[in-house]
């Protein structure tokens, strides 16, 4: 729970140091991205915390690239 | 892609000195703590002389990307991505770079925070160094490329007296009958091992297409600097290896995840000096930070330049959320990070290191043709 918290309170702390000179300086378009990168992120630390299954960007490569790391293996296997 | 973008990349400039001890921390990197055991296990006692061929790849691969550079002086990769291949190319093309980098920045983070759970400080939780290595990450990032750049240049001879230590320290332990017999050389163990060499230290080298040569201040002479870098950094992992196998020998090298740790144990100096590895670590937490820095730039900068945003920085702090969470998830096991990056990792860096930078260059050519006649 407290994990939780710390997350949360950080995330506007972020929100605080970043927001308003964006918004200040009428930066409409970072100030999305910001929203969004910070949205991720704090939905990210949360599921990790909470130890719940988050996709594993690597499952993919894994997927892609075993063909062809098989094939590399055979053409250098002695 | 003219507007902004173009503009912001263009205002930060560093030195060529600073950009070649980036370049240097950054092929050291992870890959001193742990090539030599990726070596060892191809090409056993020859793992030197693979270490040896991977280096001299390594310059070819890098002459290729001093080349790309060279077409564009003043864009990042994400810029002339879109500017070569048009919107629907590029931006695609620009989000596997990013995804690289990405992948890159969560995957070394995880590496430090393994390597201080294992082997330094086995009670404290992963967790712990990786929130504060992020920190760290992110707190540099939030300064800038230049306070990057200088810190690089201030740590360079510190980096050099805590390694000459090291291998001065680490001559008389040498054993010659470890590293024989030299002449059992067959090509596909010297290749299998210069290619995960390659992949590891010279392929992320294409993060730098987001600092090289934009943001140069001498783009002429750029090349050279991109080149001394490769060389030098090359020569030190080359050290290393050499060491390895010469003390630990082929078997315990392959069999050990971070050999090099295992090496500094044996600093033995009269039996007084002894046990002073976690000084000669501070060998790898350099090099293991620039390199964390140099992805997650490549990470975060190329986000901003894909929405053609004006400044990166503000991005960095959400980003380091992600990265540190990701960190945790990207390798659910240690069992899971040997097989991934002794098999699948290898074709990946191959396809964007080597496959992207081909093809945007191929499509130089094909425009610069078209436009002749």
């Amino acid at each position: 729970m407290w994990v939780i918290f710390g997350i949360v309170v950080t995330a506007a702390g972020f929100a605080l140091i970043e927001m308003r000179p964006l918004a200040k300086a009428g930066k409409i378009k970072e100030l999305w991205l910001f929203a969004l990168l910070l949205l991720a992120g704090t939905g990210l630390c949360i599921a990790v915390s909470l130890d719940a299954p988050v996709p594993n960007p690597l499952d993919l490569i894994y997927a892609l690239f075993r063909p062809s790391s098989r094939m590399l293996e055979l053409l250098l296997k002695e | 892609m003219t507007g902004d973008g173009f503009e912001m990349t263009g205002k930060v400039q560093i030195s060529l000195r600073q950009f070649t001890v980036l370049v240097m921390f950054y092929s050291i990197g992870t890959t001193i703590l742990v090539i030599p055991a990726a070596l060892a296990a191809t090409a056993k006692q020859n793992a030197w002389i693979a270490a040896f061929a991977g280096w001299l790849l390594s310059l070819i691969i890098t002459a290729l990307y001093v080349k790309l550079g060279s077409l564009f002086p003043r864009r990042s990769i994400v810029q002339y991505a879109a500017l070569l291949t048009g919107g629907w190319i590029g931006k695609p093309i620009s989000l596997l770079f990013i995804f690289y980098s990405f992948v890159g920045a969560a995957t070394v983070l995880y590496y430090m925070g393994n390597f201080m759970t294992t082997q330094v400080m086995p009670e404290t939780p992963i967790e712990a160094f990786i929130v504060l290595f992020a920190g760290l990450v992110v707190f540099g990032l939030r300064l800038g490329l230049e306070v990057l750049a200088r810190t690089a240049e201030i740590l360079f001879p510190w980096f050099v007296v805590l390694f000459v230590v090291l291998t001065i320290f680490l001559l008389p332990e040498i054993e010659m009958k470890n590293i024989r017999p030299v002449a059992e050389i067959a090509f596909k163990p010297i290749l299998s091992g210069a290619i995960s060499y390659i992949s590891y230290s010279s392929l992320p080298l294409i993060v730098f297409f987001m600092i090289f040569p934009a943001n140069l201040n001498r783009k002429r002479e750029a090349g050279k600097a991109f080149l001394i870098g490769t060389l030098v950094g090359g020569i030190f992992v080359i050290i290393v290896t050499f060491l390895c196998i010469s003390i630990l020998g082929a078997d315990f090298t392959e069999r050990n995840m971070f050999p090099s740790y295992a090496l500094a144990k044996k600093i033995n100096i009269g039996n007084f000096v002894e046990r002073v590895e976690i000084l000669i670590a501070g060998i790898w937490f350099m090099t293991i930070f620039f390199k964390t820095v140099l992805y997650a730039y490549g990470f975060v900068a190329g986000l901003a330049h894909l929405f053609e945003c004006e400044d990166y920085r503000p991005l960095v702090l959400p980003s380091g959320m992600i990265l540190a969470a990701s960190s945790l998830v990207v390798y659910p096991n240690v069992v899971y990070m040997l097989e991934f990056d002794s098999t699948v990792y290898v074709p990946f860096s191959f396809a964007i290191g080597l496959a992207l930078p081909l093809l945007l260059l191929l499509v130089a050519g094909l425009i610069r043709k078209k436009r002749n006649h």
